[in-house]
């Protein structure tokens, strides 16, 4: 099978944007990463869009894949909608390549989009538990925050984890938003603010939890036969895995871990040829703060049970061994749902091309990204990797 | 003959004192109640029906599919118009083929339910359950609201037992006015003619006992109590001393039950092991009925009265819903009507299913085996309503579904935990989520023991859903 390159990504501001529209803010990113691209790419290249959004404005649209890419001038591209609730676009990626290295396309648009703002609160409530099991998890009383916070009582009974731990995770993440001019919630706060905050699900105060936002991001995948028309520094998509699962936490094997990220990382891994020590950065899907401390121990971080100790001994930190979330996480950088997957690539683009401005890592190499639909129903991870470093 | 072969009786556990409403109002209106039962956000007429029924069922050892007659007596049943003996029906595991029958539109609504029934026996039935439920309501500021209690009993009630219905009669006369509400009204109202009231009263339950057979002699004598003053009023009329009165009176504590007063009365006065009991309902219109309890041995009763969760009033008026707003407008992650009566099984009796390939359990039984994956048959299982918390949440204001918005805003912050419920044998368990109920969310963690019960879930498009919930085992 051919490789499959990232040439170019770009996103819009994430935040809350009354005067844009979902086509205004996808248009944004789609200029960001056409315009990212070493040697230009053109609207005409394009042979294909996937496209990641759950509802604009929790309306359900039809077509809302052609509805943005016509916006920027692809009408007449083949273009798919990808929904899989907070995944969607992290598995519109997964598909780009897919296409790419079946041959039937080189050029791929990977983005998406969501807004989440210009609604009452009130209904942007009604839409948010929509990717958890509905009839029984939610009517149990739970949206997304609960059954996190579930997943965290368990974890804190079984391992000791604390809720200074989970509010370190804030601290770190705000740490970095603070440096991404496109974060939504760029400020940094003290670990007295991240334990603090009001209770939204015990042990999950506000904190914990991730902002609801508007936003957009695209990525280029490219083929192996035409990579060199767009860069001269390559960036290889090297892995890449999926997986699924019970989309209700009450029928899973493990309330301790998501099972979908465990298989996603393997399999990625696996065809990446890499073990997680080889990663110099990782952008997971933080939209609570255990969450992220899953992932730590889902992708191989830390051992099972340890992913407290890690984010303690500061090592996710910027400057650390294996920074985490430098672009700021869902939880500052913000999570527009569509946009979130395919925004993680944009941070790994930024980091690999060493555009990352005061957040980025030293010459990295290897970065992976975790995009988790739902409380777990679904999972993708990508590993990137600069190839000549590799090879040279 | 007909018997009352098993008694079951609940009330809610807030409470309210009437110091707490003479603070608030610089009065209080409900003479001779010293504190009353509210109701919790979650509770109803249909609800609280339940927690008297399967305690009656219990108490009696009754098997659910034995009975053959159900009568339902509320002056509020949820819903005007709708028959909820169906649904009631069904949370009790009783036969698809049993009578049922509701009684509402008045204060004397328990027992009609109670002689429907005695009437069943003396024709074809063999077994008859009897529920009375009641949680009046009136204007925040009149003494109709400050009387209203809740609580709710029910009787196993058969051809032969412990407590035998010896004599019954009833009385009418035309008296409009006393206490009505009309169709549409929330409240119910009163003129509050005073003289007039008590002369309706007197008379409907002095006429009703004087159509018994055999004057009465009772022991205790449950006499309707609109407040903790009007039964003693009529003692003369029922032909009974004041003593008497006292000895089966719930009105001090639990307040105005409404179509449940006397049947909650005849089952502390039951429990209590009184052997002669006087029962004398009234119901505005007016009507009354009499009857004579006579007791041979001690009757199974099971009663679960007390409460000691204590409401300020601002509280009282959150839980009854007076001074929130509605639930929030909007749409989505909709449950239609008709999958929730799809998952009726699960939701009233706990229906799991046990994986015809591997023996594992799923919950809800639908779908691939959540073990071994295979699609093969359920065969169908009850699990007990008894398990461990496995983990658990508190959702604060904001943090709630929509759909839980009102009751959050009435009844505060709640518990949300995956339990692991267990079958018969106790050999194996399976997960469910559920909502906390009965208790402060701080009563659910992980490792604890829980019971279900049924409560109301949500009210969408009008229709409320009924399902299990979860609180600390009381054991």
């Amino acid at each position: 099978m051919r490789d499959a390159y990232l040439v170019g990504a770009g996103q819009s501001d994430y935040g809350t944007f009354p005067s844009e529209s979902y086509r205004s803010l996808f248009r944004t990113a789609f200029d960001a990463a056409t315009d990212s691209v070493q040697n230009g790419l053109e609207a005409e290249d394009i042979d294909e869009a996937v496209i990641g959004n759950l509802g604009v404005g929790g309306r359900q649209l039809g077509l809302s894949g052609p509805a943005v890419t016509e916006h920027v001038g692809l009408d007449g591209v083949p273009t798919t909608r990808v929904e899989n609730a907070c995944a969607a676009s992290g598995f519109a990626v997964r598909q780009a390549v897919q296409a790419v290295k079946s041959g039937m396309a080189d050029v791929v648009l990977a983005g998406g989009f969501e807004i989440m703002s210009d609604m009452s609160s009130d209904a942007t409530k009604y839409w948010l538990g929509v990717s958890g099991e509905t009839e029984w998890e939610r009517l149990s009383g739970t949206t997304f925050s609960g059954v996190y916070a579930q997943m965290a009582s368990v974890h804190m009974e079984q391992y000791g984890t604390t809720r200074e731990q989970l509010s370190r995770v804030a601290v770190k993440n705000h740490a970095n938003g603070a440096k991404n001019p496109h974060a939504q919630l760029g400020f940094e706060c003290s670990l007295e603010d991240a334990q603090s905050a009001p209770v939204v699900a015990d042990p999950l105060n506000l904190y914990h939890c991730c902002p609801t936002s508007d936003g957009a991001a695209c990525a280029l995948i490219v083929s192996e036969d035409v990579v060199d028309d767009y860069t001269d520094d390559p960036i290889r998509v090297a892995g890449v895995g999926a997986g699924s699962d019970n989309v209700g936490l009450f029928q899973r094997d493990t309330y301790t871990g998501v099972p979908a990220s465990q298989r996603a990382g393997e399999k990625a891994y696996e065809m990446a040829g890499v073990e997680p020590d080889d990663l110099d950065f990782a952008e997971v899907h933080d939209c609570f703060a255990i969450a992220e401390l899953l992932a730590y121990e889902d992708l191989g971080f830390c051992e099972t049970g340890e992913a407290g100790q890690l984010i303690e001994s500061g090592e996710t930190e910027l400057g650390g061994e294996l920074p985490v979330n430098t672009s700021g996480g869902l939880k500052s950088k913000g999570h527009p749902i569509g946009a979130t997957g395919a925004g993680q690539v944009v941070e790994a683009y930024k980091q690999l091309t060493e555009n990352a401005g005061e957040r980025q890592v030293e010459n990295p190499t290897r970065g992976l990204t975790h995009n988790v639909g739902g409380s777990g129903g679904a999972a993708v991870v990508h590993v990137f990797e600069k190839e000549q470093e590799v090879s040279a | 003959m007909t018997a009352i072969t098993g008694v079951g009786a609940y009330a809610p556990r807030f409470r309210i004192s009437s110091e707490a409403f003479e603070e608030a109002w610089g009065q209080f209106h409900a003479a001779g109640v010293t504190q009353k039962a509210v109701p919790s956000a979650d509770e109803d007429a249909l609800t609280m029906g339940y927690e008297a029924a399967t305690r009656a069922l219990e108490a009696a050892e009754t098997d659910p599919g034995e009975i053959d007659w159900l009568g339902f007596a509320s002056s509020r049943p949820p819903a005007a118009e709708e028959d909820p003996t169906a649904r009631l029906g069904a949370m009790l595991a009783l036969s698809e083929s049993a009578t049922g029958q509701v009684f509402t539109g008045s204060t004397r609504a328990g027992t009609r339910a109670l002689w429907a029934g005695l009437d069943a026996l003396e024709a074809e039935s063999t077994t008859a359950l009897v529920v009375a439920a009641d949680a009046p309501k009136g204007d925040p500021d009149d003494g109709m609201d400050h009387a209203a209690g809740a609580g709710s009993a029910a009787f196993v009630v058969e051809r032969e037992g412990p407590a035998e219905i010896t004599d019954r009669a009833e009385y009418s006369a035309p008296y409009p006015g006393t206490r009505f509400r009309n169709t549409g009204e929330d409240e119910t109202r009163g003129l509050g003619v005073t003289q007039y009231d008590r002369q309706a009263f007197s008379e409907t339950i002095g006429g009703a006992v004087s159509g018994l057979e055999v004057d009465p002699d009772p022991e205790a004598a449950a006499i309707q109590a609109p407040d903790g003053k009007l039964p003693y009023r009529a003692a003369g009329a029922a032909g009974v001393s004041t003593d008497d009165i006292q000895a089966a009176a719930t009105v001090h504590e639990l307040g105005d039950l409404g179509a449940a007063s006397v049947p909650v009365s005849l089952a502390t006065a039951l429990a209590d092991g009184y052997e002669s009991v006087l029962g004398v309902s009234h119901g505005s219109g007016a009507g009354a009925d009499a009857f004579v309890v006579s007791t041979e041995g001690d009757v199974p009763a099971e009663t679960a009265l007390e409460g000691a969760d204590t409401l300020s009033y601002a509280e009282y008026l959150r839980q009854r819903g007076v001074v929130t707003t509605g639930p929030p407008s909007g749409g989505g992650a909709y449950v239609s009507v008709p999958s929730w009566k799809r998952s009726l099984p699960q939701r009233y009796r706990l229906e799991a299913g046990r994986c015809s390939k591997c023996g594992a359990l799923s919950f809800p039984p639908e779908g691939a085996c959540d073990d071994c994956g295979a699609l093969a048959e359920y065969e169908p299982l009850e699990l007990t309503g008894e398990g461990t918390i496995e983990a658990v949440t508190t959702i604060s204001q904001g943090g709630a579904p929509p759909e839980f918005a009102e009751q959050q805003a009435k009844a505060g912050d709640y518990a949300a935990a995956i339990v692991a419920l267990e079958t018969d044998s106790g050999d194996q368990t399976v997960s469910a989520p559920a909502m906390g109920a009965d208790a402060d969310p701080d009563a659910f963690a992980v490792g604890d023991r829980i019971e279900t019960t049924i409560r109301r879930i949500y009210t969408q498009e009008g229709v409320t859903r009924y399902g299990f919930k979860i609180r600390p085992a009381s054991d």
